[in-house]
Formats: structure tokens, C-alpha cells, sequence
């Protein structure tokens, strides 16, 4: 195991962690940008598979870092990366959250709030713009992420069989070699 | 205009959890967040089926989780523990909202190394990823929708965007400018709209 690269992933979750606004998804294009092309811990197809897995499994897709802590240090990184992406964040909380709720009608407070929503957005469409780079889309890439999206927004179709049928097409279109 | 009509102590009187209870609810919880859709499982189990929290302190519960930093969902969970039962409570309710998730993911993550020298993997990861894109653009679209359509919350949305997308930016220096620019264009800009 290399604890030296455990130790640079978790000096890369920290910060990511505290400024994780909007949720998880508004860090995944710092994360790759570190881990793929500061880092090299793994290369961008990888990232790809990992960001496919924690989209795939259940809990937050912030789940990522474990399996990039596992690809660096097995069990034990798995779960120090778990902490460091987690534990800054949910201290925020415990520290902040009874503060921010008194204080939530005060003016600074809304300014706040509607001052963290614009990046929060900007953030979210630069890790989708990040995944789409790395995963080297092509025309069938980008149909199937234009479809799923109109699906997700118009229709109460969940992500869950939308997955399913993705999947399922993708492999046999992979094992009939037509991809 | 919505008026804030008397608030209800929200912190004062918790009911009395124990522990175990808390573990309990939140490993079911881990264990059932599929696809998103957390806050409402979390409202199934902690509003309805428990009845630890009632419907107000549990939407103010659900704003705290949001606009603090962190995923939305192991926000709610550390909260809801912290309000019943404390740091301890907390700590709890992290670990049974993650643990579960955690184990899943690295099972997966097994498979995937035994199955990684197949190409069959890869085109199916890589059709999973487009629909985990779809996701975070659908997420990305209803959030953006909640922007006021003001010229400066827009152009910081696009500035982000750009500097950390195609730019490559740094994350973390771009965060750390636009925060405070856009909270104050905020600040000076917020007589022009109602809240809401």
C-alpha cells in the first residue's frame, strides 16, 4: 500500500468536502481534475468506470472516493477516503446547523443562501462537462445522456430502470461486437 | 407571500430515541437509498413511521441539509441524530446512513475488478455513466431553474461553469472567489425580488 498517495487523496477530500455546496455531484469535476490529471492515481477511462459504479450503487455518488481510496490502499483506504470526504462536511453540520437555522431569516443568511445556489449550479454542469470528457463520448454516448436526461425530467420514470435497460443494451450491443 | 406564522420549538422537546433505534432506522435507511429520492424515504421513516420529528422541524431539518455543504443525504442523517440524540446521535446516524451504502459499493467494486479485463465492463460502465450524467444534468437543470432571472446569478453560474469545466480550473480558488462575490451581488441585489 502507498500511504503517501492515501495521504494526497485525503488532502484532496478535506477541502472538497467543506466545499461540497449543492451536494456531492459540485465536486466530482475538482475531484477527477485531481486524482486523474494532477495525481495520475488513475487514469481517466478508470475514473469513468468508478464514476459509473457510484452513480450504479446505492447511497450518495460521493461513494466515488472510496473506491479511489480502495484503488490506492485497499479496505483501510476505502475507508479513509470514506471519512475524509464525509466527516469534514457532517462537522459542518453538527457546528453550523442549529446556528444557520436561528439565523435563517436574517438578511445575510438569505444572501447566503441565493449566493451559494448560482455555483452550486455552475459547479453541478462542470462535473457533468468533466465525466462526458473523460468518458470520450461519441454519438451514442451523448443519445443515450440526452434520452435519459428528457426521461428523468419529463417523465416519473426513476434512474433505476432507466439503469437496467442502459445496461442491458449497452452489453449486447458490446457482445454482438457492434461497440 | 408566505408569512412565518409562530415557530415551533424546533430543538426543545425531542422525543426520547435511543440509540439503537436511531442505528436501526438509519441502516434502513442506507440500505434503501436507491436513486436518490433520500428526503423522502427519510420523511417515510422519521416523520411518518417513527414519529420523532413532525412535519415542520423536519422540513427545516431538510433545509439545513441542503444549503450546507455535503451530500444532501448523510447532511439530513447527521442532523436529525444530532437534534435527537446529540454528537453521539450524530456519529450514529453517519455511520448507519453510510455504512450500508459503503459495504454495497465495495461488493461492486469486487465484481468489477474480476470482471475488468472483459470489454463487455467497459461498455456497460460506460452506458451507466451516461445515465449517471443524465442524472446530475437533471439535477444541474431543476436547480438552475430555482435562479433568479437576473443578469449576475447567471453569469456566475456560467463563470463557474466555464472556469472549472472546460478551463479546468482549480476547483477550490474558483469556489473560494465566487462565493463570496455572488453572496455579496446577492446581498446588494436582493430588494429585487421576493423570497420565495
Amino acid at each position: 500500500m502507498d500511504d503517501n498517495r492515501l495521504l494526497r487523496l485525503i488532502q484532496i477530500c478535506v477541502p472538497l468536502s467543506l466545499v461540497s455546496f449543492g451536494g456531492g455531484q459540485s465536486i466530482v469535476a475538482g475531484l477527477q481534475h485531481q486524482v486523474v490529471d494532477v495525481q495520475h492515481f488513475l487514469s481517466a477511462p478508470a475514473f469513468t468506470d468508478f464514476y459509473a459504479i457510484s452513480r450504479s450503487a446505492p447511497g450518495p455518488g460521493t461513494l466515488i472516493v472510496s473506491l479511489i481510496g480502495w484503488h490506492l490502499g485497499g479496505l483501510l483506504g476505502a475507508l479513509a477516503a470514506t471519512l475524509a470526504i464525509f466527516l469534514p462536511s457532517s462537522a459542518v453540520v453538527c457546528l453550523f446547523g442549529s446556528f444557520w437555522h436561528r439565523h435563517r431569516e436574517a438578511a445575510w443568511a438569505i444572501a447566503v443562501e441565493k449566493g451559494l445556489a448560482p455555483v452550486a449550479v455552475g459547479l453541478i454542469f462542470a462535473g457533468a462537462f468533466t465525466v462526458i470528457q473523460s468518458a470520450a463520448f461519441t454519438w451514442k454516448e451523448a443519445a443515450t445522456t440526452l434520452v435519459a436526461t428528457g426521461l428523468l425530467l419529463k417523465t416519473k420514470i426513476g434512474p433505476y430502470p432507466i439503469l437496467g435497460v442502459v445496461g442491458l443494451g449497452y452489453f449486447t450491443l458490446s457482445y454482438s461486437g457492434l461497440i | 407571500m408566505d408569512k412565518i406564522i409562530t415557530e415551533k420549538p424546533v430543538l426543545s422537546a425531542p422525543p426520547r430515541v435511543t440509540l439503537g433505534e436511531l442505528l436501526f432506522s438509519f441502516l434502513r435507511l442506507g440500505l434503501s437509498s436507491f436513486g436518490g429520492g433520500m428526503a423522502g424515504w427519510t420523511h417515510r421513516e422519521i416523520v411518518e413511521r417513527r414519529q420523532w420529528l413532525d412535519e415542520e422541524a423536519f422540513m427545516n431539518t431538510l433545509t439545513v441539509a441542503q444549503i450546507l455543504p455535503g451530500a444532501n443525504p448523510v447532511n439530513l442523517a447527521v442532523y436529525i441524530g444530532l437534534k435527537l440524540r446529540g454528537v453521539v446521535g450524530a456519529s450514529v446516524a453517519f455511520c448507519g446512513m453510510l455504512a450500508p451504502a459503503l459495504v454495497v459499493i465495495l461488493l461492486m467494486f469486487l465484481c468489477y475488478q474480476k470482471l475488468a479485463g472483459y470489454s463487455e465492463t467497459h461498455a456497460v460502465l460506460q452506458g451507466l455513466a451516461c445515465v449517471g450524467i443524465a442524472s446530475t444534468l437533471t439535477m444541474g437543470i431543476k436547480t438552475s431553474r430555482r435562479l433568479q432571472r437576473v443578469p449576475l446569478p447567471v453569469l456566475t453560474a456560467v463563470g463557474v461553469f466555464l472556469a472549472v469545466g472546460p478551463f479546468h480550473a482549480p476547483l477550490i480558488p474558483v469556489v473560494i472567489v465566487a462565493i463570496p462575490l455572488s453572496v455579496f451581488f446577492a446581498f446588494y441585489g436582493k430588494r429585487g425580488s421576493t423570497h420565495g
